[in-house]
This record gives structure tokens, C-alpha cells and sequence, in this order.
């Protein structure tokens, strides 16, 4: 786990919504607009939240500054090491490829390759598990599924 | 005889219709596949919710496609059952492992793992059961006298009284994330993002960046089973390295006389708490335990003996948070608000079935409102059987391996997202959702706001757009209705309400923490 100061997390956040608000505001203006009787068109909620969230964002800021001000600069968060950072990294690259490979694969190919991959990366070794555990599950899940709960599957 | 004298006394042929009507509507809910299902459906939300790190928000929002091929009222009382029995389990791992199972069960580590260590695991076990039970059925029966009257009264409701009721929803459950800042960022980026796709008034397409599959913007639930399920993945593989905390042993399962009459008076104000809390839109099952916790306490004659394994702390807590199931049940059966983020999720199942919930549900339906409203209760006693039935046994429950739980909810989240629309581009709505809830959750923003604004958002521009629209943009006449007003102000009280509760807070002493 690695500690870190709860303003400069705000600080680091405050700014990330603020390219967001600018880059959310960006594509609100290229939301076509339509002849209305009202002010209330298709792009009025989005610039609304844009503007309040940019202002809350703001505030998030000072308040992160103020903090950082104050004796003992405030609370402290854990957030995960590095190592638990890129097991998630490539946890979640991990699952954008099974999603990519679940449609035009198929169900049990594409999970059964997840699943033995996804088991490893969190720390499996247990041949036996690695192995044995992702072809009962995923027989066991496409069976309920298909012929129990008639949810058709690919 | 008393109901037939009574009849007989007003001589209305209507009140006879309608109770027979009633019954009618009651008499699917006994047959054996229903039963059968809402037994399940108990049984695995008990589990799941004993599972440390699996909530009851991810067991409805992975089984939702469990429920496809079922009758509206077979699909969603086992989505209540999971519910119910969810709530319940958080309280068996909060008192065997001191690590709460739900959100909701996390006032209950303070009395009930003190208990476990004292060799009482399974009288709290016991008690926490029986607390759970009456709680559910109080609110079982506010929710099938009130909810009828409230939807009587919604009928009435125009657009600038649903917006008015969605600002109110959207701003309690801000301002009761713990932090307002973050928990009205998390709302409002919520609304942001649900105006992905078409516009509700004018079918404009908004920030779909050309792709097809967000013309009808953000598939709603894989967006709640990533915020809430594939997100806890995450932390799980986060913990994956810590050890695992040692199961306490369990003997016994019935509390004594004197106990049950020592927390008699925690009970019922409990499942009171737990009835108001849940009725009002936006909050949940977390914040009436911790409420009931500390009014058992301070209205205690020993109130030092709280946080020592005291089982009135137990009763209060579970009371409530059971309470608090059926009660969310009225907005949204009522006025189509969910009360917390599981009836948001729950909100997911009913539209899976083709019904809009609201008002006109009572009117359209009166068989699936009747049939939730039966459902409800025998889930209740469903929960008791298995939760007395089953403590011997929970211990053993905490000793599935990690690893593979992680990994079968990874299946059960990409089968659930597919098979609602067999949409592939709902798999990766998932995953990005899941990546914003973890990321959310490690800094402290509100996925709950982020789901309520998911569901509220849309009703929200709607409303305000369409009532904009009849007032000729005159915002004073637009928000001055009564009702309006009301709303209004209560949106302004909860706005304040972290102002108030520091206030109380000062005044009360300091609230019990969890300590690691």
C-alpha cells in the first residue's frame, strides 16, 4: 500500500474533472441544436452539469489548498503499490480482450482462456486449479444457462 | 367471521371486490416453482451477503439474467429474496470475521464481533436473525398499506413535481455520501453521463462519438453490475495479498428470555428507523443501522456497555437494516424513485420485464405490485428458516477460496452484461464502469450517487425540459406548485443535513469507529 495525502489526491482530482469539464464542454457544442420555443434544448442538462461540476471541481481545489495549509496537512489515504497497480492494469487489459473475444469466439473458448489467465495473474499456481477449476465452471455456467435458464449464449 | 360481519356492516360491494381481488393476485405466489424461486433466490442472497466484499447490490445485479425466462412476479421476488437475504448475510461475516459483509452491516462488528470473541457468535448470530425478521415484516406491512395510498397521491404528480422529487433524491444521497463536495461531483457526473445517446425530447444524439452501439445510451445495467460488482473484483485482487482473518467458532443459536427482552425496545425502534429511513428515496440500509445504533444507545440505561458485545447493539442494528429492504420498496413502487442502490438495481429487473415502475404500475399491473408486496413477507420467513437453520454452518461458508469467488464473478458479470441486449458493446460499458467504480471507491466519490444520478438523470431533464416547456420558461411559475415547493425544501434540508449532523454529532459524543 503506498499513503498518500487526502489534499493532494483532491489537488490531483480537482484538475482531472477540470480537462474533463473543458473537454465535456468541447463536445457540447458540437450537439446540434434544434429550432425550440424553449432555452431548454438538447444541449441545455449537458452545459449545465458541465458548469457545475468545472465549479465544484474548483472548489475541490481550494479546499485541497487550504488543507494542504492547515497543520498536519489532514488525513492520509492508501492506495494500492505498484505491484497491485499493474496486477490490475493487466487484469483490465485482460478483460477488455476477453470482452473482445467474447462475441465472435464464443462462450467457452474465450472464458475458458479467461479464466486460466485471470486465476493466474491473481496468484493461482495450483496446476490442478488453474486447470481443473475454469473447465468445470464454465461447463457447469454454460449448462444453467443455456438449458436450464434458456439464456442463449455465444 | 369478524371480516365477513364487517362486509356485511358497510355493504360495499367494492371492498369485498377488491379483497378478493387481492387474494387472487396472492394465490401464484404459492405455487412450488414460485416458491421454490424466492427460496433460492434467499438462500443465495444470504450467501453472497455472508461473503465478505460480495454485497447485495452485486447479487441482484449479476442474477438479474437469471430471471429472463420468469414471470414478472417469479423473476423479481427471488431479485427481492437475493435482496433480503443479502442484507441479512452482511451481518454473519461482520460477526465471525469482524469484517462487514454489506455496507449494512458494518454497525454490527461492534457488538457482535466482541460477542464472537466471548464464545457468542451464535446467539449474536440468533439474535441478529430474529432482529433481521421483524424488521422485514414491520416493514412488509408499511409497504402494503403505504404504497397504494402513495401512488393514489403520485398520480397527480406533473412534471414539475417528478423533477422536484428527483433533485430531492439526488441531493440526499449526496449528502449522506460523507463527503458533499464528492458525493454531488459523483451525482452530477452521473447526470452527465446518462445524457449519452438519444435526447428524450428531441431524439438529437449526444456524445456517442459515432459509435452505433450508444445511439440509446449507457446499457443500464451493465453499467450497475460493473460499478458494483466487476468493481469490488478489483479490490479483491487489491487484498488478495493480505491474510485472512481466522474464523471464530459457533455454538448455540437462541438468545435467552432476558435477552430478548433486554432488546426489545432497540428492536422496535430498529425496524421503525429502518421503515422511515427506507421510504425516503435515495438513502439505504447503511446509514439506518448506524442511526438505530445510536439511538440504542442513547436512549440506553447502560449505555457504556454499547461496543463491548452487547445485544441490543446487535438488534438495533439489524432491525433496521432489514427494515429498510422493504421500505425502499415504496418510492419505488410508488413514485418509480428507488429507495436505495439495490431497488436501483431492482429498477434494472422490472424494466428487463417490460413494466415501468410508478404510479401507473398499481393501475397496469395491480397483479406484480400485489405479488411483490406477498413476496416481500414470505422472502422474511424464507431468511429466518435459512438464517437459523443454516449458523452452525456459516463458518464453513467464509472458507471458499478467494481466488476462485474473484473469478466466477468475473463470468457471471461478462454472462449478466451480454445477455441482457447480446449487446458485445455492453461488455466493454462494464468494464469501463467497473474501472470508474474501483477508481471512484479509492478516492472516496459516491458510487451509489453515480447510480441513483444513472437512473434519476434521465427523469430529471426530462421533467424539467417538458415543464419549461408548458411554463413558457418561466422558472417561478414552473416551481411554484405546493408539492413543488415541498420537495424543494426538502432538497435544501439535505443539502444542509451534513451541517445538522456535525451539529448533533458535537452534542451527542463521538460515534463508534471501526479500528483495524
Amino acid at each position: 500500500m503506498t499513503v498518500v495525502r487526502q489534499y493532494k489526491a483532491d489537488l490531483w482530482i480537482g484538475g482531472g474533472l477540470c480537462a474533463f469539464c473543458a473537454f465535456a464542454a468541447w463536445r457540447t457544442l458540437n450537439i446540434k441544436q434544434v429550432v425550440s420555443p424553449t432555452m431548454a434544448g438538447p444541449s441545455f442538462v449537458p452545459w449545465l452539469m458541465v458548469v457545475v461540476i468545472a465549479v465544484l471541481a474548483l472548489c475541490l481545489i481550494f479546499r485541497g489548498l487550504r488543507r494542504a495549509q492547515m497543520a498536519g496537512a489532514g488525513r492520509s489515504m492508501s492506495l494500492p503499490d505498484r505491484r497491485s497497480l499493474l496486477r490490475i492494469a493487466a487484469f483490465v487489459v485482460l478483460l477488455v480482450g476477453y470482452a473482445g473475444a467474447f462475441y465472435p469466439v464464443g462462450y467457452i473458448p474465450s472464458t475458458l482462456v479467461a479464466f486460466v489467465i485471470g486465476l493466474w495473474l491473481i496468484g493461482e499456481r495450483k496446476i490442478w486449479v488453474l486447470v481443473g477449476f475454469p473447465v468445470v465452471m464454465t461447463c457447469a455456467v454454460y449448462f444453467g444457462f443455456t438449458e436450464l435458464l434458456s439464456v442463449w449464449l455465444p | 367471521m369478524p371480516l365477513r360481519s364487517l362486509l356485511l356492516s358497510k355493504g360495499d360491494a367494492l371492498t369485498r371486490r377488491f379483497i378478493m381481488e387481492t387474494l387472487s393476485y396472492l394465490v401464484p405466489l404459492f405455487q412450488v416453482d414460485v416458491l421454490w424461486t424466492i427460496a433460492l433466490g434467499t438462500l443465495g442472497g444470504l450467501v453472497i451477503g455472508a461473503l465478505p466484499g460480495l454485497t447485495a447490490t452485486m447479487g441482484v445485479a449479476l442474477l438479474i439474467p437469471l430471471t429472463f425466462g420468469m414471470t414478472p412476479v417469479m423473476g423479481l421476488n427471488m431479485l427481492i429474496g437475493i435482496y433480503i437475504g443479502g442484507i441479512y448475510g452482511g451481518c454473519v461475516s461482520s460477526i465471525l470475521l469482524r469484517t462487514p459483509g454489506t455496507p449494512a452491516s458494518a454497525a454490527t462488528v461492534l457488538d457482535g464481533y466482541p460477542l464472537a470473541q466471548q464464545g457468542q457468535a451464535g446467539k449474536a448470530l440468533g439474535m441478529a436473525t430474529i432482529a433481521s425478521t421483524i424488521g422485514g415484516l414491520i416493514a412488509a406491512v408499511v409497504l402494503a398499506s403505504l404504497a397504494p395510498q402513495l401512488a393514489g397521491i403520485a398520480l397527480e404528480f406533473g412534471a414539475p413535481e417528478y423533477f422536484a422529487l428527483a433533485l430531492f433524491g439526488l441531493t440526499i444521497i449526496a449528502s449522506l455520501s460523507g463527503d458533499l463536495l464528492k458525493g454531488a461531483i459523483s451525482g452530477l457526473l452521473g447526470i452527465l453521463i446518462a445524457c449519452v445517446g438519444a435526447d428524450p425530447i428531441s431524439g438529437i444524439s449526444r456524445f456517442t462519438f459515432g459509435i452505433q452501439g450508444f445511439a440509446s445510451g449507457f446499457a443500464f445495467t451493465p453499467a450497475l453490475i460493473g460499478l458494483f460488482a466487476l468493481s469490488e473484483v478489483f479490490t479483491q485482487i487489491e487484498r488478495m495479498a493480505s491474510k485472512e482473518t481466522p474464523v471464530s467458532l459457533v455454538k448455540n443459536r437462541w438468545p435467552s428470555m432476558a435477552e430478548m427482552k433486554e432488546s426489545r425496545s432497540a428492536l422496535v425502534r430498529g425496524s421503525l428507523i429502518g421503515t422511515l429511513i427506507g421510504i425516503i428515496p435515495g438513502t439505504g440500509s447503511g446509514t439506518a443501522s448506524w442511526i438505530s445504533y445510536n439511538e440504542a444507545r442513547r436512549s440506553s440505561k447502560t449505555p457504556e456497555k454499547f461496543g463491548t458485545g452487547h445485544m441490543p447493539g446487535i438488534a438495533a442494528t439489524e432491525s433496521a437494516n432489514n427494515a429498510v429492504c422493504a421500505a425502499a420498496l415504496i418510492p419505488l413502487l410508488a413514485l418509480g424513485i428507488p429507495g436505495d442502490v439495490v431497488t436501483a438495481v431492482l429498477m434494472g429487473g422490472l424494466m428487463i420485464q417490460g413494466l415501468a415502475p410508478g404510479p401507473m404500475l398499481f393501475q397496469t399491473n395491480p397483479d406484480v405490485v400485489v405479488g411483490i408486496f406477498g413476496g416481500t413477507f414470505i422472502a422474511t420467513i424464507f431468511m429466518f428458516i435459512f438464517g437459523m437453520a443454516l449458523i452452525p454452518v456459516f463458518s464453513r461458508i467464509l472458507m471458499i477460496p478467494r481466488r476462485l469467488l474473484t473469478m466466477s464473478i468475473v463470468i457471471f458479470c461478462f454472462i449478466g452484461s451480454f445477455s441482457i441486449n447480446l449487446n458485445p458493446v455492453d461488455l466493454y460499458t462494464m468494464v469501463g464502469f467497473g474501472v470508474l467504480g474501483w477508481g471512484m471507491q479509492k478516492f472516496g466519490f459516491s458510487q451509489a450517487a453515480l447510480c441513483i444520478a444513472l437512473i434519476l438523470g434521465p427523469m430529471l431533464e426530462a421533467n424539467l425540459r417538458r415543464g419549461l416547456l408548458q411554463a413558457g420558461d418561466n422558472v417561478v411559475e414552473f416551481l411554484s406548485g405546493p408539492i413543488t415547493l415541498l420537495f424543494l425544501g426538502l432538497t435544501v434540508l439535505s443539502l444542509g443535513w451534513p451541517l445538522i449532523a456535525k451539529l448533533l454529532a458535537r452534542k451527542s459524543g463521538p460515534r463508534p469507529e471501526l479500528t483495524e
